[in-house]
């Protein structure tokens, strides 16, 4: 009979079904399953903040510079780019007012950009430790996500300051700025998750990932004002990241509020984008393990 | 045991009826099925072809059953040792109650915290400090971070690595690596303990005291299941022995006569 019980032992009481016996599949039946994959997430907490810590360590560790180079690495792209661009867009010559614009649509952009590009591997790389040890398989893509967030809420606040000379003024409409990049990265999350889950399965998807984003990047006016279109083309009435990219430049160039309709698009494209994900999770979960 | 969790809801309803009286490991009916694919990764232009062509997708190259209608309750405070030549489910069924590999068919119900020993060192990152590995392992075995710091004095003492406390783990050499792995999957207080041919560690002096470890762990645990050839290891730490062949179980009871049986018919194949 065990002795004593040291107090880690309530940390994670639990008990499992396994399979999850499924519901009904009623709109309840659903939500028991999530509540239950949401307990177990949990549960799963401080692995999850163990990854991004680690992540975060590995990235900086024993170089010179450390975390500067979050900084250094847009702050030199952009550069480059302001002096390219601004000249060849060349819009009265305002390049002030256009390396602003510039950095707001980029930094959001990198956290689509990088959680997509990351999530796409975030499952095949830790292979090793899905065979050995119980994980639930989400807790790679999100911790991919946070680690960008995180990343982003850096480079943001510290490029912020760096433009204050080039005339980035704080507003009011800052404070818009949480719900914003909740939303960008539940979209991300949502779309990683898929990505994720389905390139476990069909490994030519992570090849297309790097391809697609490209194209998406250039489709989506960052470098450029959607308002230099005489009509909108059809790219930018489709393009799900602009309703993301837009509100950040509206804050923070323009210093004004964002149009709540633009906003509430986006709202409803990041809730459909975790539920696609997380429905084709359930789906294939107790594939995966298998696929590897 | 803190009772925060929701009991509401229809499925689970069933096993929040937990008293402590219910088995932590419950199988019912449970086969597992592997499918090896000729080729693994399925691209998406066979994917294409497939549906364009109206063929049932790829025939999978071969399927093997690792595991055929397994019946299995283990009771509070019982030591199960799995015994069977190679390939016939153990580890397999393992990783099984570890909720590694979900069954095909039929349901696990696990109650209570599960600690793989399945393989040292699982989520180890070599790139990390020591310290920091240890506290990432102790979080994928349930341990809080806080809770494991609290433990890391007495791991470096065990392993007597303290010295190296911050280096990456890449810079050490493989016993240094097995030894922090292993006091590392010791240093838990699980309800279930899974233990896979992993009792043998590093060299003579580190063995004895690893035993030591082993079997404070095991008096820690209120459930073990150990899989092994060290058919005198089990008799020694087991009560109760399971005997396992081609994926199922063809006997069940006190671990001393199961293993003279088992004895006794390899001695007859063998002769």
């Amino acid at each position: 009979m065990p002795s004593s019980f040291p107090s880690t032992r309530r940390v994670i009481p639990h008990e499992e079904y396994f399979p999850t016996p499924r519901g009904p599949l009623l709109p309840t039946g659903w939500l028991a399953v999530l509540a239950h994959d949401l307990r177990e997430l949990a549960r799963f907490a401080p692995v999850i903040a163990n990854l991004v810590h680690q992540d975060l360590r590995v990235r900086y560790q024993r170089s010179v510079l450390g975390f500067f180079w979050t900084l250094l690495n847009p702050i030199l792209m952009m550069t480059t780019m302001t002096l390219v661009f601004a000249n060849l867009l060349g819009r009265d010559g305002d390049w002030r007012n256009y390396a602003i614009y510039l950095f707001a649509g980029q930094v959001p952009w990198g956290l689509l950009a990088g959680s997509l590009s990351d999530c796409a591997l975030s499952i095949i790389a830790n292979e090793a430790l899905i065979r050995k040890i119980y994980v639930p398989k989400l807790v790679f893509p999100i911790s991919r996500v946070l680690f960008h967030v995180v990343n982003f809420a850096l480079s943001l606040t510290a490029l912020f300051l760096l433009l204050v000379p080039l005339g980035a003024r704080p507003s009011w409409s800052l404070l818009m700025l949480p719900i914003c990049v909740a939303l960008l990265a539940a979209f991300s999350l949502g779309l990683g998750i898929l990505i994720a889950v389905l390139n476990t399965f069909y490994r030519d998807l992570g090849h297309l990932v790097g391809v697609t984003l490209q194209a998406w990047y250039f489709m989506t006016p960052i470098l450029y004002e959607a308002s230099r279109f005489r009509t909108s083309p059809w790219f930018l009435a489709l393009n799900p990241a602009y309703p993301f990219i837009r509100p950040f430049q509206v804050i923070l160039r323009d210093g004004q509020w964002p149009d709540p309709c633009v906003v509430g698009v986006s709202a409803v494209l990041a809730i459909s984008s975790l539920g696609i994900g997380y429905a084709v999770y359930k789906g294939l979960e107790h594939k995966l393990v298998f696929r590897l | 045991m803190p009772s925060t969790r929701a009991s509401s809801t229809s499925w689970s309803s069933g096993s929040d009826q937990t008293s402590a009286s219910a088995p932590p490991i419950v199988l019912d009916d449970v086969s597992l099925r592997f499918v090896s694919y000729r080729d693994k990764q399925y691209s998406f232009k066979r994917a294409a072809l497939d549906l364009l062509l109206r063929r049932d997708g790829t025939p999978p190259a071969a399927e093997f059953w690792a595991l055929r209608h397994i019946n299995l309750r283990i009771e509070s405070g019982e030591r199960v040792g799995i015994i069977g030549h190679n390939g016939a489910g153990k580890s397999t069924l393992l990783r099984l109650i570890a909720r590694i590999y979900p069954p095909t068919e039929g349901s696990v119900m696990i109650r209570g915290t599960v600690a793989p020993l399945i393989e040292m060192g699982a989520g180890f990152n070599p790139e990390l400090s020591g310290a920091d590995n240890i506290l990432l392992n102790g979080a994928l075995l349930g341990v809080s971070r806080r809770a494991m710091k609290a433990r890391l004095a007495e791991i470096w003492e065990f392993t007597e690595l303290g010295e190296f406390a911050d280096l990456p783990l890449k810079y050490y050499s493989s016993g240094m690596y097995m030894r922090l792995a292993f006091a590392v999957a010791t240093s838990v207080d699980p309800e279930i303990l899974l233990i896979d041919e992993s009792l043998g560690v590093g060299d003579e002096a580190f063995k004895s005291r690893a035993k030591e470890r082993i079997r404070r762990l095991l008096d820690r645990s209120r459930v073990v299941v150990i899989v092994s050839h060290d058919l005198n290891a089990l008799r020694e730490l087991c009560t109760r022995g399971i005997r396992l062949e081609r994926g199922r179980v063809v006997a069940d009871g006190p671990i001393g006569p199961l293993i003279d049986q088992y004895l006794a018919d390899a001695h007859r194949t063998a002769g």
